[in-house]
Formats: structure tokens, C-alpha cells, sequence
């Protein structure tokens, strides 16, 4: 663990991400105004009373990209939490009993990380309606073979080695072994992929919002708030470019911490 | 070989059966029934089961999920509720569109990241650039990064046009000015993941014998690594232009919707905002199916190339 606090690239990534989950937190004390409010002073250009200027409807763009990141970070965050709770079990069980369970496990998880997320995340989210919790549990639903796929690749392994047999020897059940033995031994590695959930998360829901599948308005949302800047982007560059250099950031900082670990 | 293909084709009918169903019932479930989308908020439940009747939704899930497919296997994937057109046509006029951007893509990303990474001067500083423009790539959002490009070649320099389509007909050089940004920020995820794994194969292949025996015998740098260390360090990449199929049909959406492109990931978005029924429940299918098929064919080709693997 210290070692890999050590490592120059997880430090800029935490660097990034305390920046980021500190803004969230404390954007009520330091957004200038209320993200939601409008005004007469549509598309004011950046400087003065709005450091960077006011959307189509006169709302303070910097209000907005702080608390934006509320949203981004509970859906990514969230989702990884979900594709974790169902990627885990799944991969310690069929990696370990092996068979027939493994079989069938192996082949779902192949037939839904064949099938393209983005697309996958649409036609859902189309169905039952864009709100924080279906977003959560849609992002989770898409990732979590990835995660099951890596667990199970681990747990295959491990369950050759000799504290694998020496419990097996003391009569240690099934359960015991996966819970006990096993998956400490796969959690560095679901550490590093839920990282990179979160990146892929966050990555997503922000293009379901530039589609227009996003957070529903008023919420202040980075995605949505590109997709409203694209049509302004000669008048007031810094309405899409500042939300989108925000997703930018976050899924960086996620990343790098995601591939550093590995 | 043909036992090879066979069997991958037996093996993925299961799974192309079982993906529509389970398409098709969750959006028949899920979505609501499509005469009253159809006929509105102030419909009458008369005139919505009516219409239901006529159009055969009121029939179970089984029977309507097997008389869609029959209809879909001889080429009638239904007709717009907004355009009035049939889905097959709108499928075949944004079709061209949508595999013209992504060859164009795949193969600028092929050629730029493998290229680059195998250039034997200034090999330092490529590394780098390299190395940062991958992360970059991968991990900037590509309608961030569209947006970029747009506001700084189109709206400060004037160089290219912003967005829209031209088809080849209307002129070549029109034609392919209208595709450069979309092209370049499609493939800008794939220039970042090739570039990883085409140098981790690389930097492997680099220490072998026979990149040894080459240079022994004189060869220069360049040509021991155009020639010899190349060949056998881009299976990965070919593997991975396989696996990341589905994942290029999400890109393709986002960067048809950015430059308002006629492709298919267009007309799908669209008809989902439009509640479109008929279309995002064929073009949905399309996609997904065409997904698996092609990740298919890349298994197909993979085995074609490397003798080394035998299925068992």
C-alpha cells in the first residue's frame, strides 16, 4: 500500500481527484451563485461578476461546473460500487467451483462485454427514464463483466496454489476458502479495475448527456451543459470547453490511479 | 478451416438468439405500449387499444417477437412513425456513412500509432509524445476532444469546415475536408489503446534473436524494425481492432451526433429522442447483431493469420 502511494502517477491522480471530490463537497460554499438561478445576462462572455461567463439562460457557468461534479462523481462511483457487488461473486464462484458453472459464467460474461456499452447504456436509459439511481444501476449493469472477468482469470489461479490445498486439507468449505483466501488475493486488482469503472463511468454518462439521455434539467451536469455550450462554442468557447476539460480531468485522474495499480 | 468457422458460427447462434430476445422483451416491456406513445397524451384508451389491435401489439410478447423476426429475416424491418419511410432504407442510405468513418478511423489509428512507435529516430522524444498523446487519447472524451478540434480548426483558423456531410458524388475533396475532424476524433481513442499495446509488443519482440541475427548481418535500425521487429509485434493490435468493435460503434454515435453525420449511430440517437419505436428497435437489433458478427469474423481472421492457434 505505502509503496503505491509512492508512485508519481497516483499521486497526481489523487492530487486530481481530492481536488475534484473537495470542490463537490464543498460546492454550496464556493460556487458564486446558484447554478440553477437565470438571469437577463444571457451568454455574458467570461470576466466581471461571471469568471466564466453565463449559458443560453443566463445561469453563472462556473456555478454550474462546480456543482456538476456532484452528479459525475456519485454516478461513477456508484456504478463501479454496483458492477463490483455483481462482478465479484460472479467471478470468485466461477472461477473457483469451475465446471459447468464456469462454463455458463464465462459465456454471459463474453456475450455482454462483446455488446458495446454506450449502446447498451441508450437503449436502456431510453426505457426506463435518466435519473441519478437508473444511471447508477445502468453504468453498473454495462461494467461489471469486465470486473467478473478479471476475478475469475485470478481466482483460477489461486485456487492451484498450496494455501488454497492446505485449507482444503483442514477442511475448510468452499465459501470459506473464496472469502477468506481468495479474495484478498484478487483485491488489488478489483481496487485498479474499480478505478477504471469509475473513469469509464463517468466517461459514459457524460456522453449519454451530450446525446441528450442525461440528467433531466435543472441539474447542473457536465455533459449536458457541453451539449448546450456545442451550439454557442464561436460566441462562448469557455460554456462547453470548461465543462468538458472537467469530465477530462476526473476521468484522468481515476485513470491514472486505475492503471497505476495493475 | 471451414470446420473452424463452422463451429465459431454454431457456437454464436445461441447467443445471437438470446441477445434479441432479450432486447426485444425488454423494450416491449419496458417502453410502453407504442400506439399510445403514437397517439399521444389526449388518446382515448378506445382509440389506443384500437390502433394496438390494428398493429398487432396487443398480441403476446412470443408471437409478436417471432412475427418481427420472421419479417426482419426477409428484409422488413418496419417502416418510421416520424418519416414514413421503411427502416431498411434509412438503414442502407446511413450505413455507408457510418463504415466509411470507422475503416477511415481504425485504419488512421493503425498507421499512425504503429508508425510512430516503430520510428527508430528521435526515438526519445516520439516516445514521449507518444506516450502522452495516447493517455490523451484515451482518456479525453471524444466529444470533448471533436469539440476541440472544431473550435480551434474551424471556428480560429478557418481551415476546415465545422460540421455536416457531403457525399462523394458532390465532389471528392469536399467529400473528404467534411471528414478529417471526424475521422481524427474517432480515431483518437484507438491511436491511444493501439499505441499501448502495439510497444508493450514491440519493446518483447525487440530483445529476440533474430532482431539480433538481423542486425548482426548489417541491417540498418530502420529496416530492422520496419521489417522484422514490425511483423511480429502487430498481432496485438489486430486482436485488439477485434475486441474493440462494439466499443467503436459507441464512438461512432457520439462523433456522428457531434458533426452531424447521416450515419446509423445518428439515426439511432435520433430515433430514441423521437421515441421512434420501429427504428430503435431495428436499428438497436442492427448494431448489436452487427457487433457480434464482426466480432466473429475478427476471431475468424485471427486464427487466418496466426497459425500457431487451433481451436479446441
Amino acid at each position: 500500500m505505502r509503496e503505491i502511494l509512492k508512485r508519481p502517477k497516483v499521486q497526481i491522480g489523487a492530487f486530481i481527484l481530492l481536488i475534484m471530490i473537495a470542490v463537490s463537497v464543498a460546492a454550496p460554499l464556493i460556487a458564486p451563485h446558484d447554478p440553477t438561478a437565470s438571469s437577463i445576462m444571457f451568454l455574458a462572455p467570461p470576466g466581471g461578476d461571471n469568471l466564466l461567463g453565463t449559458d443560453e439562460l443566463g445561469r453563472d457557468i462556473l456555478s454550474r461546473l462546480v456543482y456538476g461534479g456532484q452528479s459525475s462523481l456519485i454516478v461513477g462511483v456508484g456504478a463501479a460500487v454496483i458492477a463490483a457487488v455483481i462482478g465479484v461473486p460472479v467471478g470468485l464462484v466461477a472461477g473457483y467451483l469451475g465446471g459447468r458453472v464456469d462454463l455458463l459464467a464465462t459465456q454471459v460474461i463474453d456475450i455482454f462485454i462483446a455488446l458495446p456499452g454506450l449502446i447498451l447504456a441508450l437503449i436502456i436509459t431510453a426505457m426506463i427514464g435518466p435519473t441519478l439511481l437508473n444511471l447508477v444501476l445502468v453504468l453498473g449493469f454495462v461494467s461489471w463483466p469486465r470486473i467478473a472477468r478479471l476475478v475469475r482469470g485470478q481466482t483460477l489461479a489461486l485456487r492451484e496454489s498450496v494455501f488454497v490445498e492446505a485449507s482444503k486439507a483442514v477442511g475448510a468449505r468452499a465459501d470459506w476458502i473464496m472469502l477468506k483466501h481468495i479474495w484478498p488475493n484478487t483485491m488489488r486488482i478489483v481496487a485498479a479495475q474499480f478505478a477504471l469503472t469509475v473513469a469509464y463511468s463517468i466517461f459514459t454518462s457524460a456522453s449519454l448527456s451530450f446525446l441528450g439521455l442525461g440528467m433531466p434539467p435543472p441539474t447542473p451536469d457536465w455533459g449536458a451543459m457541453v451539449r448546450s455550450g456545442f451550439d454557442y462554442l464561436a460566441m462562448n468557447p469557455s460554456m462547453s470547453l470548461a465543462p468538458g476539460a472537467a469530465v477530462a480531468a476526473t476521468v484522468f485522474g481515476f485513470y491514472l490511479i486505475g492503471t497505476s495499480i495493475k | 478451416m471451414l470446420t473452424v468457422i463452422g463451429r465459431r458460427l454454431v457456437w454464436a447462434t445461441p447467443n445471437l438468439v438470446l441477445v434479441t430476445v432479450l432486447l426485444f422483451f425488454s423494450v416491449a416491456v419496458f417502453f410502453g405500449n407504442p400506439a399510445a406513445l403514437m397517439l399521444g397524451q389526449d388518446a382515448t384508451p378506445q382509440a389506443v387499444a384500437e390502433l394496438s389491435h390494428q398493429m398487432g401489439f396487443d398480441r403476446p410478447v412470443v408471437v409478436q417477437y417471432l412475427s418481427w423476426m420472421g419479417h426482419a429475416l426477409s428484409g422488413d424491418l418496419g417502416r418510421s412513425y416520424t418519416t414514413h419511410q421503411t427502416v431498411a432504407e434509412m438503414l442502407a442510405r446511413s450505413l455507408p456513412v457510418t463504415i466509411e468513418l470507422a475503416v477511415l478511423a481504425i485504419l488512421l489509428a493503425t498507421v499512425v500509432s504503429v508508425g510512430l512507435s516503430s520510428m527508430t529516430v528521435c526515438r526519445r522524444l516520439i516516445g514521449t509524445s507518444v506516450t502522452v498523446l495516447s493517455i490523451v487519447g484515451m482518456t479525453v472524451p471524444n466529444f470533448m476532444l471533436g469539440m476541440v478540434a472544431i473550435f480551434i480548426f474551424s471556428v480560429k483558423l478557418g481551415w476546415l469546415p465545422s460540421v455536416g456531410w457531403v457525399p462523394w458524388n458532390r465532389g471528392l475533396f469536399v467529400h473528404m475536408e467534411h471528414l478529417i475532424l471526424p475521422v481524427v476524433t474517432l480515431a483518437a481513442y484507438y491511436f491511444g489503446a493501439f499505441s499501448l499495446v502495439y510497444r508493450a509488443e514491440y519493446q518483447a519482440v525487440r530483445e529476440r534473436l533474430f532482431v539480433r541475427v538481423a542486425r548482426a548481418k548489417g541491417l540498418s535500425e530502420h529496416r530492422v524494425s520496419f521489417h522484422h521487429i514490425l511483423p511480429n509485434s502487430i498481432l496485438p493490435v489486430v486482436t485488439y481492432i477485434g475486441i474493440s468493435l462494439g466499443q467503436l460503434m459507441g464512438g461512432a454515435v457520439v462523433t456522428e451526433t457531434l458533426f452531424s453525420m447521416p450515419g446509423v449511430g445518428k439515426l439511432f440517437v435520433t430515433s430514441i429522442l423521437s421515441r421512434d419505436y420501429p427504428v430503435m428497435l431495428a436499428v438497436g437489433m442492427f448494431i448489436i447483431v452487427a457487433v457480434i458478427l464482426m466480432n466473429l469474423l475478427a476471431d475468424v481472421v485471427y486464427t487466418l493469420i496466426n497459425p500457431q492457434i487451433r481451436l479446441n
